[in-house]
């Protein structure tokens, strides 16, 4: 989940990273307590990119001024996306930005220190521009170094950003975060540093044991995680065909979907129901479980068919079909069940599901084709 | 291969649900599960097998123990893990979804140190059934002993594979699930390679998704390093640009939207290639290292079998 610019500061604060001094503005009015001596700059706290061409920064010498960028800019949407807060920081000129960013490089399996001299808007990402070292061994000063040589700095400009790059390290590291970035990173000719914007992506596996973290999250003004559905959006995505496909764990659902797709079907929707690892964690039940995910399946009124794929672990085969039934039963839209189960107790399961009219399928293929054919 | 019908197997964090399932599973199917890990629990016993405190005081009651499956909570994987290296066990299997990926990098570190072999986490585990091994939580009925190794990211469409191949009169090898997460203990590359070595398999089926580039690495090396052959299928071409399922590791670089962007625009040059992780890039780089794509899961017993002609 990423943090709005003002709360990434916040951190860059915490970890003695140099940020400009700043305010939060809640409504125009707050801008006559300014204790920022002007000039100042006003940014609209969205998670949105292109803030400064879309016009959501604004510079101001006075209070008038100010109010009135303010007033513009609370009414300004970036991609869709008002703003509720607003930073109020003082102006800095800066004679060079740099680019410096940590990340965890999924085929290194390590964090990676990125670094570029050519920082800013126009930061780019070739290989000629953009510098990487790879954390190898725990972190040490010396990787930053590493980077900072890459980069091509020399004299003071080494150690300055070293320090830098030192402390999002730590920062990265004691978060639990998938990035940190600081773009522009200002240079001044005396060897000052300034982090100008910034950018921290929590990872959401690790927040709860970082009250910092949700607590910054949960403040007014912020997104929260979602936690009344169930299902997370990545898991049930939704379409405009009549065919309800519900299956358990990423690739079976993927496999189910792609066979549908292949075969010319219009899927309404598809859910994956998760792993039995899963299951046990959140949800301790299955087949409740599985009820939630029928009933987020069948919701729209368009769903006429439903493809079940379901292999079953250690959840008994004749408790899905059961719960099947029961379920199908109490639907108040008539829908087609097409009902593909894998399982040990099968034989049981298959009976009381073709008692109750659930049409039953041995193998995938032969599944997805009659569902197709069904709508 | 490491992994025979001796290997004794410890359990840890058998106290958690699901390991008081699957343990009593993994003994039924011929695993020697000498001991379990609960702290506090120590001195009793679940389902026969004997509880204790710590790795290694198990380990001074029962005899060396070579395997640990680990089935502790997400925040606590991680402990368990260096326990069980620093008692001597040298090949773990995490089950637990959710352990957070800088962990994940803390452990990796300590064991490629001590070249330990790290399966998960968010994984299976594997099962040998030619050795009635299982590590983790495959279901045992769908699979065979015979002479296909299969690699795959995760669990259902695993067993989906594995009971075609079954189906078709195709045993297995090996059942391996490398795990759903962003960070990995070990990767396809590493696997292909102990497949390679390993005598009984003779044919390699790589089982691939969307996201990452675990596949794109797994195809150079087996256009650079193996001689078996090898037979892929990759879950999610039909899935939409964005829509990454399940796995929360599966999103690409993590970058801020701007940062994506530029990466786009730099196209080919890019420090990081963005298209990887798409169907179509792992189709293309299996395809460019010769390694047949399957359609469909179930196409990959017909092309398994064409390729062991």
């Amino acid at each position: 989940m990423d943090l709005l610019e003002y709360q990434a500061k916040e951190l860059f604060r915490e970890m003695d990273i140099p940020v400009l001094p700043s305010q939060k503005i809640h409504c125009p009015q707050d801008l006559k307590g300014l204790k920022i001596p002007y000039p100042i700059v006003l940014k609209s706290q969205v998670r949105a990119g292109g803030r400064g061409k879309a016009g959501g920064i604004r510079f101001a010498t006075n209070t008038i001024d100010a109010i009135a960028a303010a007033q513009a800019i609370f009414h300004l949407p970036i991609q869709g996306e008002l703003p509720e807060i607003l930073l109020a920081e003082a102006k800095y000129n800066a004679s060079q930005e740099f680019y410096l960013a940590i990340l965890l490089d999924r085929t290194a399996r390590r964090p990676v220190l990125l670094g570029s001299p050519y920082g800013g808007v126009e930061v780019a990402f070739t290989q000629d521009k953009m510098q990487r070292v790879v954390v190898d061994e725990e972190f040490s000063p010396f990787y930053a170094r590493r980077l900072a040589l890459k980069m091509g700095l020399s004299g003071e400009a080494i150690e300055a950003v070293s320090r830098v790059i030192k402390r999002m390290y730590r920062l990265f590291v004691q978060k639990d975060l998938d990035l940190v970035e600081i773009n522009p990173l200002g240079i001044r000719d005396n060897g000052e540093v300034m982090a100008l914007d910034g950018k921290v992506t929590v990872n959401n596996e690790a927040l709860n044991r970082h009250y910092n973290l949700t607590r910054l999250l949960q403040e007014r003004n912020f997104e929260q995680p979602d936690q009344s559905s169930v299902f997370p959006t990545h898991d049930f995505v939704e379409f405009e065909g009549k065919l309800a496909i519900l299956c358990n764990g990423a690739g079976l659902t993927m496999a189910t979907f792609d066979l549908v797709c292949e075969a010319k079907g219009k899927p309404a929707n598809f859910l994956n129901l998760g792993s039995e690892q899963a299951w046990y964690g959140t949800h301790a039940d299955p087949l409740e479980r599985l009820r939630l995910g029928l009933d987020a399946v069948t919701r729209s009124p368009q769903v006429s068919v439903v493809l079940v794929n379901l292999i079953a672990g250690v959840t008994r085969c004749q408790d899905i079909a059961a719960t099947l039934v029961e379920f199908s039963d109490g639907l108040d839209h008539p829908c087609k069940w097409i009902v593909r189960l894998v399982g040990g107790d099968l034989v049981t399961a298959e009976k009381t599901l073709k008692q109750a009219n659930l049409t039953t399928v041995k193998s995938l293929d032969e599944a997805v084709s009659l569902a197709v054919k069904a709508v | 291969m490491q992994f025979t019908a001796d290997t004794k197997v410890l359990i840890h964090g058998i106290a958690e649900p699901l390991a008081a399932t699957h343990s009593i599973l993994m003994k039924a199917y011929g695993t020697q599960v000498v001991a379990g890990v609960s702290p506090g629990l120590g001195g009793s016993e679940r389902d026969g097998i004997p509880v204790y405190d710590l790795v290694e005081v198990a380990m001074k009651d029962v005899g060396p123990i070579d395997a640990a499956v680990i089935f502790v909570q997400p925040y606590l994987v991680l402990d368990a893990a260096l326990e069980a290296i620093a008692a001597g066990i040298r090949q773990l299997t995490i089950v637990t979804e959710g352990m957070p990926p800088m962990d994940m990098v803390k452990l990796i570190r300590k064991a490629d140190a001590t070249e330990t072999l790290v399966v998960g986490p968010s994984s299976p585990g594997l099962i040998i059934p030619g050795q009635n091994i299982l590590l983790g939580t495959h279901p045992a009925e769908f699979y065979t002993p015979g002479c296909v190794g299969l690699i795959s990211r995760c669990g259902t469409l695993t067993y989906e594979i594995a009971l075609s191949l079954t189906e078709a009169g195709l045993g297995q090898s090996i059942g391996v699930s490398i795990g759903g997460d962003g960070i990995l203990g070990s990767s396809f590359a590493q696997w292909l390679q102990i497949l390679d070595e390993d005598d009984t398999t003779e044919a390699i089926v790589i089982v691939g998704e969307i996201g990452g580039s675990g596949e794109e690495a797994a195809a150079d090396y087996v256009a650079e390093a193996i001689d078996k052959p090898v037979v892929s299928y990759v879950a999610g071409r039909h899935v939409p640009k964005g829509r990454r399922l399940g796995h929360a590791g599966a999103i690409a670089a993590n970058l801020s939207h701007k940062t994506e962007k530029k990466i786009q625009e730099a196209g080919s040059s890019a420090l990081f290639d963005l298209d990887i992780g798409t169907a179509e890039h792992k189709i293309k780089a299996f395809k460019e290292a010769g390694i047949p794509v399957a359609e469909r899961p179930s196409e990959i017993s017909k092309l398994v079998k064409k390729a062991l002609k």
